[in-house]
């Protein structure tokens, strides 16, 4: 598979005070061309760090560098160029589930008329039939999440930066969605980075699961799923996915006790 | 619907006994027309003399909406202007707060002198007290908004202007539209204060007038119209932001 994105030694530190809050060490990550790689980690390990660079939204230290499709680039590359899908929804409470799904593109310079024609068709791929005039705040948890990502898609490029999309979400809900959001990917199958805390997602979704340190983030562990695709619900107790599962288990539950540890220390303590 | 109807019905009622009960006690206790004239005789004074209070009410309320609308724009103008370059706020937030501290009134009789006695010097004075809230509230609103937000728009390439119009004017709209609801109080103040300084019409010169000839039923008919006139302005603001700025600020 041709690498599609692939960064080397990015690392970024924040100022606190006088002390420097190391948020990433050195993290390398290779990307092929249409792979779905979840990311797990701790919380606080820096994914969203890592996700707001990938974005050209903040700037590593220096030293870092960033491959697109093999060439070098500038690390702000990317900036207008993936879709980025954030934690929050985000979504406009003044604008229309229609209006809301054509933002990325109308900034993108799509004509509106244009956009919202694009969006109507996918309206019904999304679920969200009948609901193009409802507002965001008429809207349950779920629906918001898909409008999110109808807006996500929309903003055509071939990479997208997914953080933890379905986090809010209940589990029922979060399953149903898992497997809709497999489908439309299978569709036209564009690059996917995917943050997420639940290892069943993680494994569920990606081609690759790869696993992030307790801070300072670096790549801990980085392994290919060994299931088929399309993926199906009864997977979920196949030994392949029990015994991966088990072993991220082992290698989170150890990353995750170094951060409460950390949190715990009476001079470390951070607001 | 029996709730909508209870919403209106209420303070209706409120108003009715109250009007009764100083129909009733100016009745009872004699009290004189040139201390408190009674809600019939105030009514009666406004019913006789509707066609001169009614082109009052239209001239101070042209000046007031002129102000408003103008001191709308600029406040909003300058509160965009000084959210996008930050140089310009800290050069200008403080001169702009230190000017609400001048009364209007000592400047009064300058923009009459200035602009004349006609509606453009009550528009001016309007402008100057509603522009204020306006300013601050678009700066304090287009300040609150999540730097993740603007990332979002951002990372879909947006450039200041699309950040501007798409994020952070509409979401600073109900912030703004409060504000106009205050300015709306002020611009009324405004007008009818800067007829006291020279006018030949509208509710400030009635006011004057009827004080200065102590004709007191009259008094009160402009004091019950400038009232009037003050909730309608404020009402059709409201009106606006229901239609405009309709939407519930997010957590």
């Amino acid at each position: 598979m041709a690498s599609k994105i692939r960064v080397v030694g990015i690392s970024k530190h924040y100022d606190v005070g006088r002390k420097a809050m190391r948020t990433l060490d050195d993290v390398g990550l290779d990307v092929g061309a249409g792979e779905f790689v979840t990311l797990v980690g701790p919380s606080g390990c820096g994914k969203s760090t890592l996700f707001s660079i990938l974005a050209g939204l903040t700037a590593p230290d220096p030293g870092g560098e960033l491959f697109i499709d093999g060439k070098r680039r500038a690390l702000d590359h990317l900036l207008g160029g993936v879709a980025f899908m954030p934690q929050r929804d985000m979504l406009f409470p003044w604008r229309t589930v229609l209006d809301n799904a054509i933002l990325a593109a109308e900034i993108d310079g799509v004509p509106r008329r244009v956009a919202r024609e694009r969006a109507t068709r996918s309206l019904d791929r999304f679920e969200l039939r009948g609901f193009a005039a409802h507002y965001p705040g008429q809207l349950s948890g779920g629906m918001r999440q898909r409008v999110a990502l109808l807006r996500t898609f929309m903003f055509e490029r071939d990479i997208m930066l997914l953080d933890e999309p379905f986090g809010a979400l209940d589990a029922l809900t979060r399953a149903l969605m898992q497997r809709w959001l497999l489908e439309v990917w299978e569709a036209n199958r564009r690059t996917v980075l995917f943050i997420t805390h639940d290892i069943d997602e993680a494994i569920f979704l990606g081609d690759r699961v790869v696993v992030m340190s307790a801070r300072p983030g670096r790549i801990k562990f980085d392994a290919a799923v060994p299931l088929p695709r399309p993926r199906s619900t009864g997977m979920v107790t196949q030994p392949d996915f029990v015994a991966l599962k088990r072993q991220l288990l082992g290698i989170i539950e150890e990353e995750s006790l170094k951060t409460f540890e950390a949190m715990n220390q009476p001079l470390a303590t951070d607001a | 619907m029996m709730d909508r109807l209870a919403r209106v019905a209420a303070p209706a009622a409120t108003v009715l006994v109250f009007l009764l009960l100083w129909q009733g006690s100016v009745d009872a206790f004699h009290v004189s027309p040139d201390k408190l004239p009674a809600p019939a005789a105030i009514l009666a004074t406004i019913w006789h003399g509707r066609i001169a209070f009614a082109s009052a009410i239209g001239t101070t309320l042209a000046e007031a909406l002129i102000g408003l609308a103008g001191g709308t724009l600029i406040g909003i103008a300058s509160g965009v202007l000084l959210s996008q370059v930050r140089l310009l706020e800290r050069m200008f937030l403080p001169y702009l707060v230190a000017s609400q501290a001048v009364p209007i009134i000592a400047f009064g009789a300058i923009i009459i002198m200035w602009f004349g006695n006609g509606i453009s010097s009550k528009a001016i004075i309007a402008v100057y007290l509603s522009f204020f809230p306006v300013a601050v509230n678009t700066l304090a609103g287009i300040s609150a908004i999540e730097p993740s937000e603007i990332g979002l728009l951002r990372s879909f390439g947006a450039g200041r202007l699309a950040i501007l119009f798409k994020l952070q004017l509409p979401a600073t709209l109900p912030a703004i539209f409060t504000a106009i609801r205050l300015g709306a109080s002020l611009a009324l103040v405004g007008a009818i204060v800067g007829e006291w300084f020279g006018a030949t019409q509208g509710l400030g010169v009635v006011l004057l007038t009827a004080m200065f000839d102590y004709r007191v039923p009259q008094l009160w008919a402009a004091i019950v119209l400038t009232g009037a006139t003050g909730t309608a302005l404020y009402g059709l603001v409201v009106l606006l932001q229901r239609r405009i700025a309709w939407w519930q600020a997010e957590a």
